[in-house]
């Protein structure tokens, strides 16, 4: 892999004594060139404090981490490459917009006709074209963000930094936002670090992204086998819904409550063990099937049908096809699970 | 908000001025206080550490006589301004209504007109209606300065409060007096105890619209002061001085406090 | 047309009004009666012949008082150039300006550093620096007597490290104009403090981001967010210098003059009530054009930015 970022043992512990905490904990990863990175977790796990560790605002107890090779160990945030897209945008009040992408470069002593010649590809690559003299204020919530793009990829960065930068928009407008990072990031050719809460936008826009909790990474890895093959309950737990399964191994089978489910062969007889299994891998039958269960709720979802059974499983059946039967509340039904959408889990408990 | 740790955020420079600032700002009142206590009566030696000089000025039968006056003129100032300052609050708080405008000027005049230009102001309008220079025109004037430093307080203590609670003792059956007394007053007689201390202190620490408008035997405490800088430098002045000085100091921590305790519990 | 009936809503909204300006109106027109038509009264004052021991002959009116700003009548009657006050308006101006300027530079950096602490410790530091604010100003400035004078505390302290003879320090314009920077420091302080306060620091996060280092990020990010409490510390500072009387009374030399002791003189030695009440209308002038340009600047800022 080539690296972009290589961040070793990054320790970060706020306040001191009794009441130090460890906003990071001996974290290490790779970031790699022109990658779309996301960290993703629940607020407080130490995602933005990671990043502000890279963007120069936060300085590690330990560790260290290096950019393209070079440590960034006592460089201020104005001397690193890097450039960050603020949560809450932080455009200047007082400055226009165009003012606000400039911004970098002047002080960076560009030559005049230079800044203007980006802040004006700049706006045309946001879309912002002909709203450069306007204030921030004047401006709605996703054409501020815009602008915070642009401000910041306006010193082409080596990396591009966004702190849950899509959270203060609206629904329609974060989806739209989703694409233009993406195409934005292609096209720009900038390792592009993501912080965030949302396991959707993670999801959809991220090369790799890692997941944390309280201040470790639990797991890293390219959305599919984040999604397919959480290692972890936490993992399996924070992203999509999840349907989690114990018992006890048996014939290459897992003997559980409501029956046995197929599981790779590789996992040792006897020994206890729990599997994820995402509800929209389940199958409902009348007849048969691994597991024998009772519907306790159907709740319609639109394009899908959730069945919420006994024994705290969930299934989702769309609802495209009238050749899928409907259960009735009560009734007693029985779940296949395929072998390939069962993926064992290594905290056992 | 920003990370101490961070080396980022230290401006150089800005420590060693802080400390010139706090000396600037506090040595001159340390010397004339220590020096109320020195033995010597003549210059800055220190020769030794009395009380006699408090003495003095308690048996200074003109001291005790302006510091009544000074009394008896902010304790009045302070209660007409803060029950003034407090109708006129309750009255601007909540919506907005036409002329609005105008008193908010109005209050505004007391606090960004030079002392100078109201005394002079005063005291032309005292002598030209022909009223006689009291200790009344003395807090007439006071009043009209204190109001606005009783007002800002009170003011924004009502802003804080969230509107809704007028309402909810009006669901819950209280007329609206009943609800002003139950609900809005209580809830506001911190900023109404803030404005009304600094209403007092100011009305203690004025010299120049006193000085001008002051008759015959309405002297204050900062006007006697003043008299006796003017004729020399003695120990006594210090004493008097650090007396006055740590008077204020008292009120406004006390109003400091009072104010931190509110905020507290609005909060 | 028909004016149709106030509804229900219209008239408790009336009712409402009354009982608003019930309230309003005793602190109104206590201002109104002994401030406002003071200034009134001053005004008309200024523009009357001066009576012959002190007071004014009413009905007798003359721009003399305004004239005498620059003008005066020599022994033969004309008028000729008098640059007697002038030169007065120039030190009060000067002096006032030296101690906005000084009180700027001592004050825009303190706040800067309180700004930037802990809230904890915030809250102390200010606490700090508004006991001054609050404490009696004729007391702070007598306690430079006694540093400034001979044989005071500054000159006793350079005595123990060798320096031999007088300073003559106190009565001059030096020790004006530590004194007027003395008093009106914390009134610098405050209005900055409380706009550094407001700051959103992200903003200078977002300038160290770009590239700007901390001295850019001054200049660039946090001077022109904190720009309207500067103007109003600078106006809180600029206006009572301008005015005070007492700290050039008691610190300044008989030469070291200001407007405000030229105004109290025609109340007192002088006796020419037309004079004074002109020199303090025009004082008042002054103080109200400043505020005017400074709502100017400064509201339309705000509301832009909010």
């Amino acid at each position: 892999m080539n690296s972009s970022i290589v961040i070793s043992n990054v320790s970060v512990i706020f306040g001191g004594g009794a009441n130090a905490v460890k906003a990071l904990d001996q974290v290490s990863l790779e970031i790699a060139q022109n990658e779309f990175f996301t960290l993703l977790g629940p607020s407080g796990c130490g995602k933005t404090t990671l990043l502000r560790c890279i963007a120069g605002f936060e300085i590690p107890s330990t560790g260290s981490i290096r950019l393209d090779g070079v440590a960034l160990e006592g460089l201020p945030p104005f001397k690193r490459p890097v450039n960050t897209v603020f949560q809450s945008y932080a455009l200047f009040p007082h400055l226009t917009v165009a003012q606000n992408i400039a911004f970098g470069l002047q002080e960076r002593r560009v030559a005049k006709a230079e800044i203007e010649r980006t802040v004006g590809r700049m706006l045309e690559l946001v879309k912002l074209s002909g709203y450069g003299a306007r204030k921030p204020a004047q401006l709605s919530g996703g054409q501020q963000q815009r602008v915070a793009l642009a401000r910041a990829l306006a010193n082409s960065p080596k990396v591009l930094l966004l702190d849950e930068s899509l959270s203060a928009l609206d629904l329609k407008l974060r989806q739209d936002m989703r694409l233009e990072l993406k195409r934005l990031q292609r096209d720009t050719g900038i390792t592009f670090v993501f912080v965030t809460h949302d396991q959707d936008e993670a999801l959809t826009m991220s090369d790799r992204l890692a997941v944390m909790r309280s201040g470790q990474v639990a797991q890293i890895g390219t959305p599919s086998q984040i999604y397919d093959h959480p290692r972890s309950k936490y993992v399996a737990d924070f992203i999509g819904d999840t349907n989690f399964l114990s018992g006890i191994v048996r014939d290459n089978r897992l003997e559980t409550q409501s029956g046995f489910v197929p599981i790779p062969a590789d996992l040792p007889q006897g020994s206890k063990q729990t599997v994820a299994v995402r509800p929209e891998r389940l199958r409902l039958v009348s007849d048969g099937g691994d597991l024998r269960s009772r519907i306790t709720q159907i709740v319609y979802m639109g394009n899908e049908t959730m069945y919420h059974l006994e024994g705290d499983m969930r299934v989702r059946v769309p609802n495209n096809a009238g050749a899928t039967p409907q259960y009735a509340l009560g009734a007693e039904v029985g779940l296949v699970v395929p072998l390939s959408a069962v993926q064992p889990l290594e905290d056992a408990s | 908000m920003t990370s101490s740790q961070n080396p980022l955020w230290r401006f150089p420079g800005l420590q060693a001025i802080i400390w010139f600032f706090f000396a600037f700002l506090y040595v001159p009142i340390f010397v004339l206080v220590a020096l109320s206590f020195n033995k010597n009566d003549a210059a800055t030696l220190w020769t030794g550490f009395t009380f006699d000089w408090y003495r003095v000025v308690l048996e200074n039968d003109n001291i005790v006589r302006a510091a009544q006056n000074s009394l008896i003129v902010a304790l009045s100032a302070t209660a007409v301004s803060t029950v003034l300052a407090t109708a006129a609050a309750l009255g601007m708080a909540g919506r907005r209504f036409k002329g609005q405008n105008v008193f908010n000027a109005l209050v505004g005049l007391p606090l960004l007109v030079p002392e100078i230009v109201t005394a002079v102001a005063s005291l032309l309008f005292f002598l030209s209606l022909g009223i006689p220079l009291s200790l009344v025109t003395v807090i007439i004037a006071h009043i009209v300065f204190c109001t606005p430093f009783a007002y800002l307080p009170i003011r924004a203590r009502l802003e804080g409060l969230d509107p809704r609670i007028n309402e909810a003792a009006a669901d819950l059956y209280s007329s609206p007096l009943r609800a002003f007394w139950r609900v809005t007053l209580p809830l506001l007689l911190p900023g109404i105890l803030s404005g009304a201390m600094l209403a007092f202190i100011i009305s203690l620490d004025d010299f120049v619209i006193t000085f001008f408008v002051a008759g015959a035997g309405a002297t204050t405490l900062p006007v006697y002061i003043f008299g006796m800088i003017r004729i020399g430098i003695t120990p006594e002045v210090n004493a008097v001085s650090s007396l006055l000085l740590l008077l204020s100091i008292a009120v406004v921590t006390l109003s400091y406090f009072l104010g931190q305790r509110g905020a507290a519990h609005s909060s | 047309m028909t004016r149709a009936a106030p509804t229900v809503k219209q008239r408790l909204e009336r009712i409402d009004l009354l009982g608003r300006w019930g309230l309003i109106l005793p602190a109104a027109l206590m201002i109104f009666s002994f401030m406002a038509l003071p200034m009134l009264v001053m005004a008309l004052i200024s523009i009357l012949e001066p009576g012959n021991f002190g007071g004014v002959k009413w009905g007798a009116y003359s721009g003399d008082a305004y004239q005498k700003f620059i003008l005066e009548r020599d022994l033969s009657d004309h008028l000729v150039v008098n640059t007697d006050y002038l030169s007065i308006f120039s030190r009060s101006f000067s002096l006032s300006a030296v101690t906005t300027v000084l009180t700027l530079l001592l004050g825009f950096p303190s706040a800067l550093y309180i700004a930037l602490q802990p809230p904890k410790r915030r809250q102390i530091l200010m606490f700090l620096v508004s006991i001054p604010f609050w404490t009696n100003l004729l007391v702070r400035t007598y306690s430079w007597i006694l540093l400034l004078r001979n044989g005071g505390l500054i000159q006793s302290g350079l005595e123990v490290i060798g320096f031999r003879g007088s300073l003559n320090l106190l009565y001059t314009d030096f020790a004006v104009q530590v004194g007027l920077v003395y008093s009106f420091l914390p009134f610098m302080v405050l209005p900055i403090y409380t706009s550094l306060e407001k700051l959103d620091w992200r903003l200078v996060e977002a300038a160290f981001d770009l590239g700007a280092n901390r001295w850019s990020a001054l200049r660039r990010v946090i001077l022109p967010l904190a720009a309207p409490g500067i103007a109003s510390g600078c106006i809180l500072v600029f206006i009572p210098a301008l005015g005070s009387y007492f700290i050039p009374e008691l610190l300044g030399g008989s030469r070291a003059l200001m407007i405000g002791n030229l105004i109290q003189n025609q109340f007192g030695a002088s006796r020419n009530w037309p004079f004074g009440a002109a020199l303090s209308f025009a004082l008042l002038a002054f103080v109200l054009v400043l505020m005017l340009l400074y709502a100017l600047r400064f509201q339309r800022n705000l509301e832009a930015q909010s």
